[in-house]
């Protein structure tokens, strides 16, 4: 019997349903309000000082799933914004321009903005936006973009400093002070939900694989992303585990008959993920490994939260985004997931409003299929935007590459 | 030399995609290195320094067919990326050892990975800037950084740079920058004797050209100008912003003036100038430049406003210019500067003074669009 | 055995049969329009008209293009980047890359020996470069879409193009024609700039010569020599080249069939 299907995807939305809860009485009760991104962000400090944490990137997407996304990306276009620019940041600075108010009710206003910009460069120019908006403070982070194989020791120091400095302001718009006892035991309780993730992730491994890499863990890591810190966070994670184990014992996975495995590069199309998943679905592909999921902090490779060394580890963190690390090292993680996770293909999904993850996508789509051997295929939507989705595009491009590699298979065996 | 003489100097220099001069520089100094330096703004002083030639990137111009980068960069990314990469891939970058790139934005973050990747005989380093610039240790950090990059150009060259040689580069750079700036200075006041068409030919043609040499190319134009003779025209005076990285074609800039404008103020070619006022040498030279590099105010997209907003300081440049408007000319799909526009037009809006939109490309072939645009703008302001 | 492929594609939908043997035996293009499941059938019907056979004689039927899974008398659907692959191998054996210029969508297709499609590129969501975008200039020009590939080859002094964008294009024109260019020398301006999007998307799946140009715009003349000129090898293109993915479709339909009829295998 399963005693834990669907744990995974229920719980998340009853952690999610509670956070936009909490988030929308915020104001009212006069308790602290920050905003801050998904990417390397430093929320164990934020909630050592009691913030309540709104991270605009997810609203994004919410809307996106919501189908709520174009309206807000028009509104903010014609307050000026270009066709050309993040949808990401027009749906939400349409979200503000409306006074808060989204598909799920009220979004409280920040007492701070917390801008760390391993995600993009492009993050800075949101949160300059939104502190010209609300008028409140905003702190940027910066993040030296992981440029080597090492990341220098005078980096990490470097975003150690800011972080007190960070600490300070917090400080002052909060009025509370720093324990640096409760910051420990955040950092801890973070370092164990990571402990857990990465065993999910990992359960991909398997032939068949219980597990959806990509189109069930960009759900999954949201509690990882946002929620980190919390003995819920923890507790999430053993049950997504626990599924995943219940899974593999009944024999059961995210499609009915597992024939392709692929290593998928690149963020999901939100407003019409289900169309997306689809197209993957008839052919019986599980992505068993993706890099989307790594946007937040990269934790597979031993990567943790450290209650020793709470800043330094804060800070290592919030250097370690997937889009923060250069191509190369970028390219050599999709390498060792195709050989780890057993990939037949990589699929990349090149997105207009993500250049941090677009551009360069040809060019690793090369090196896969010159210097590897690995059957890659290119396409192309949004992860914002529902105007630059074409289904049937898409599909002649997924069908045609499955086709294909369903021709080699054949005439092989 | 003549005026002219010089222009068409300049021109020569500026239309050599093939980097024939810096061939010639390297045949001159045997064994020397040259690394290529992508805009906005890289601290060009390590790389002389360390007995190299920098050598500004500014893309392909209109000049170059796009053969292979199309096939690498999708078609919603800048220009200035795929004729990059265009200029390596068609054996343009022979002549150069290595690349620069700053962390201006996310697509030169992943041009320089896929610069790395396809071009193996180069050496490419990407350098930080720094965008907290209120953190106590923000200078110390810069200045293990720029040290961090000093090595690497120290092992390309083989030899290890002093602090006399940086202090001497630093010298010749603040050279460079000074007459610069006496040449927008003279531009703001005479702007019927030196178009923005030909300050860009004389700011750009140091792209090729030593430090050393370049400064007296634009000392001599600098006194021969004052000779100049001409008459003002009526025309209204405007602040172009928003070009700092790809540059927009010279028929352009031309276009706009001939409708009607003297651009007396502008962000074209930013980076040679970023720094506006000397570094001054102390003691520790690299220092000196971290400190120069973090504390001095030069606005542009791809540094973060705090302290002083974009949009306020645009403002004041507006004003002190005496101008008549603000053409927001930006290049199609670059996003620092898209973003911008929007704060940027509000706060004109607000203070009153006359704007207007433009995009460019630098590949593009056709000005009537822009130009009518352009005179639409000035006869709503001498009509107004 | 007779099967037989359709083609339903953006702008035309095209009909072929084909013979056990592999002779084709009949062919039909007609316009896709508004109804796309009527335009299948009309393809079908004509095609059959134009071989004089009856319906009941195809044995199975292949849909392929945009609208395959609205050729609801197919048998099986498969995508026409697989199909123009097989076709071109079939009809111009030792084909190494396609190219396929169609209304909306120009695609790239490296192939096999066999026909298989080893790897394919497509260009980008808008219509740069493809067959729209010379429909936008044969229009505000008030020419015929037939006629300009060969206007195009009187030009003696080609313009530089540079934007190849469907929206913007027409202005660019314009603005040619106010300064007084040739039409013939915008138009094969116009072709270059198609051939030079070509390329960039035949480079990304490896250009190697024995290229099949196949697709509705494979019919202009002007465009088969601005390619060759770009690539600076021969294009293969033929009366057959727009049919290649319904003949390809056809191919498809043929082993499906002889598949299904090998003993023990059904």
């Amino acid at each position: 019997m399963a005693l834990y299907q669907d744990l995974g995807r229920n719980l998340q939305k009853d952690l999610l349903a509670k956070w936009y809860g909490d988030l929308a009485l915020a104001n009212e009760r006069k308790e602290p309000v920050a905003y801050l991104f998904v990417s390397g962000n430093v929320e164990e400090l934020l909630q050592a000082y009691g913030f309540h944490l709104v991270y605009p990137e997810i609203n994004a997407l919410q809307c996106g799933i919501k189908k709520a996304a174009g309206g807000f990306i028009q509104k903010a276009e014609e307050a000026g914004y270009s066709s050309d620019v993040c949808g990401y940041v027009k749906n939400d600075v349409g979200i503000a321009l409306a006074g808060g108010k989204w598909p799920l009710g009220n979004l409280p206003k920040p007492d701070l903005l917390v801008c760390t910009y391993a995600g993009c460069t492009t993050y800075m120019k949101w949160f300059e936006a939104l502190a010209q908006h609300f008028e409140c403070p905003l702190f940027v982070l910066d993040v030296p973009f992981v440029r080597d194989e090492d990341v220098p020791a005078a980096d990490i120091a470097y975003v150690v400093t800011q972080l007190r400095e960070l600490s300070v302001l917090c400080q002052a718009v909060t009025g509370r002070t720093l324990s640096e006892e409760r910051l420990r035991e955040l950092v801890r309780l973070s370092a164990e939900a990571e402990d857990l993730w990465v065993r999910v992730l990992e359960m991909a491994k398997r032939r068949p694989s219980p597990l959806d890499g990509f189109f069930e863990a960009v759900f999954f890591m949201a509690p990882i992303n946002v929620l980190r810190g919390t003995p819920e966070c923890v507790a999430y994670y053993e049950g997504v585990l626990r599924e995943m184990e219940e899974r593999v014992s009944l024999g059961i996975g995210p499609i009915p008959e597992e024939k392709f495995r692929v290593v998928l590069e690149g963020p999901p199309p939100w407003p019409h993920f289900r169309a997306f998943w689809d197209l993957f679905k008839r052919w019986g592909v599980t992505c068993v490994a993706s890099t989307y999921p790594r946007v937040g902090g990269i934790w597979d490779w031993g990567m943790r939260h450290d209650p020793e060394r709470p800043w330094e580890s804060i800070a290592t963190h919030a250097m370690n985004g997937y889009t923060n690390w250069n191509l190369a090292r970028r390219q050599a993680m999709m390498r060792r997931f195709v050989a780890e996770y057993h990939a037949d293909a990589l699929v990349l999904h090149s997105v207009k409003s993500c250049r941090a993850f677009s551009m360069g996508m040809a060019d690793t789509r090369e090196l896969f299929l010159r210097e590897d051997r690995l059957p890659a295929l290119f396409i192309e939507s949004d992860l914002a935007d529902p105007r630059y989705f074409s289904e049937a595009q898409l599909r002649t491009r997924v069908d045609a590459f499955f086709e294909a590699l369903e021709h080699r298979r054949s005439a092989r065996v | 030399m003549l005026i002219a003489e010089i222009f068409d100097r300049c021109r020569a220099l500026v239309d050599d995609t093939d980097l024939s001069t810096v061939a010639a520089w390297k045949a001159a100094h045997p064994g020397a290195k040259a690394i290529g330096c992508f805009p906005v703004y890289v601290p060009t002083e390590l790389v002389h320094a360390a007995g190299m030639l920098p050598v500004g990137l500014v893309g392909g111009g209109g000049h170059i067919e796009m053969d292979h980068a199309d096939s690498l960069v999708q078609s919603f990314v800048c220009s200035i990326s795929r004729s990059t990469l265009e200029l390596g891939m068609t054996g343009r970058f022979r002549n150069l050892d290595g690349l620069l790139f700053p962390s201006i934005c996310d697509v030169a973050r992943n041009l320089s990975g896929m610069c790395s990747r396809n071009f193996p005989a180069l050496w490419v380093d990407y350098i930080h800037l720094p965008q907290n610039r209120a953190s106590a240790g923000v200078v110390d950090y810069y200045r293990s950084e720029l040290a961090r990059v000093q090595v690497g150009l120290d092992v390309l060259a083989g030899r290890t740079t002093t602090f006399d040689a940086l202090a001497a580069s630093i010298q010749a750079f603040n050279q460079q920058r000074a007459v610069l700036r006496d040449l927008h200075a003279f531009r703001r006041s005479f702007p019927w004797l030196l178009s923005t068409e030909e300050l860009h030919l004389l700011t750009n043609a140091g792209s090729v050209l030593d430090v050393a040499e370049h400064t007296n190319l634009l000392q001599e134009t600098l006194n021969l100008l004052s000779m100049r003779k001409g008459k003002p025209k009526d025309r209204i005076r405007v602040l172009l912003e928003g070009a700092f990285c790809e540059q927009p074609p010279l028929e352009l800039m031309k276009a706009i003036e001939e409708a009607g404008c003297w651009i007396v103020e502008d962000d074209l070619l930013l980076g040679r100038r970023w720094l506006a006022t000397d570094v001054t040498l102390n003691g520790d030279p690299l220092r000196a430049l971290a400190e120069s590099y973090v504390r001095q105010d030069t606005v542009s997209s791809v540094r973060h406003e705090r302290p002083r907003r974009r949009a306020d300081s645009l403002v004041e440049r507006a004003r002190e210019a005496r101008v008549d408007g603000v053409l927001l000319c930006s290049a199609k799909f670059c996003e620092p500067a898209l973003f911008d526009q929007v704060l940027l037009r509000n706060a004109l809006e607000q203070a009153g003074i006359p704007h207007l939109a433009l995009e460019f490309e630098e590949k593009m072939g056709v000005f009537e669009t822009p130009r009518t645009q352009v005179e639409t703008f000035v006869e709503s302001i001498l009509f107004a | 055995m007779i099967v037989a492929g359709i083609d339903v594609g953006s702008t035309a939908t095209k009909g072929v049969l084909l013979h056990a043997d592999g002779r084709i035996l009949g062919r039909a293009l007609v316009p896709t329009g508004a109804n796309v499941v009527r335009a299948a059938e009309r393809a079908f019907q004509e095609a059959l008209r134009t071989a004089g056979i009856e319906d009941w004689e195809v044995c199975f039927i292949v849909g392929t293009g945009y609208g395959r899974y609205k050729v609801q008398f197919g048998h099986a659907q498969i995508t026409e980047i697989s199909c123009h692959a097989k076709g071109a191998q079939f009809l111009m054996p030792g084909t190494r890359t396609v190219l396929d210029i169609g209304g909306q969508d120009t695609k790239a297709i490296k192939v096999g020996e066999a026909g298989e499609v080893l790897d394919f590129c497509m260009n980008d969501k808008c219509a740069a470069g493809t067959g729209r975008f010379l429909e936008a200039a044969a229009g505000v020009l008030g020419l015929d879409l037939a006629e300009i590939g060969d206007v195009s080859l009187r030009s003696r002094d080609p313009l530089r193009v540079t934007n190849v964008c469907t929206v913007f294009v027409e202005s660019e024109i314009v603005s040619h024609l106010a300064k007084g260019r040739k039409v013939e020398d915008i138009l094969r301006g116009v072709h270059n700039a198609i051939a030079a999007r070509s390329l960039a998307l035949l480079r990304r799946v490896g250009y190697e010569p024995g290229l099949a140009f196949t697709g509705g715009v494979s019919r202009n003349r002007g465009m088969v020599r601005a390619l060759e000129e770009r690539l600076g090898s021969p294009v293969h293109a033929s009366e057959d080249s727009p049919f290649m993915g319904a003949i390809g479709a056809a191919l498809y339909a043929r082993e499906r069939a002889e598949h299904a009829a090998a003993p023990g295998k059904a």
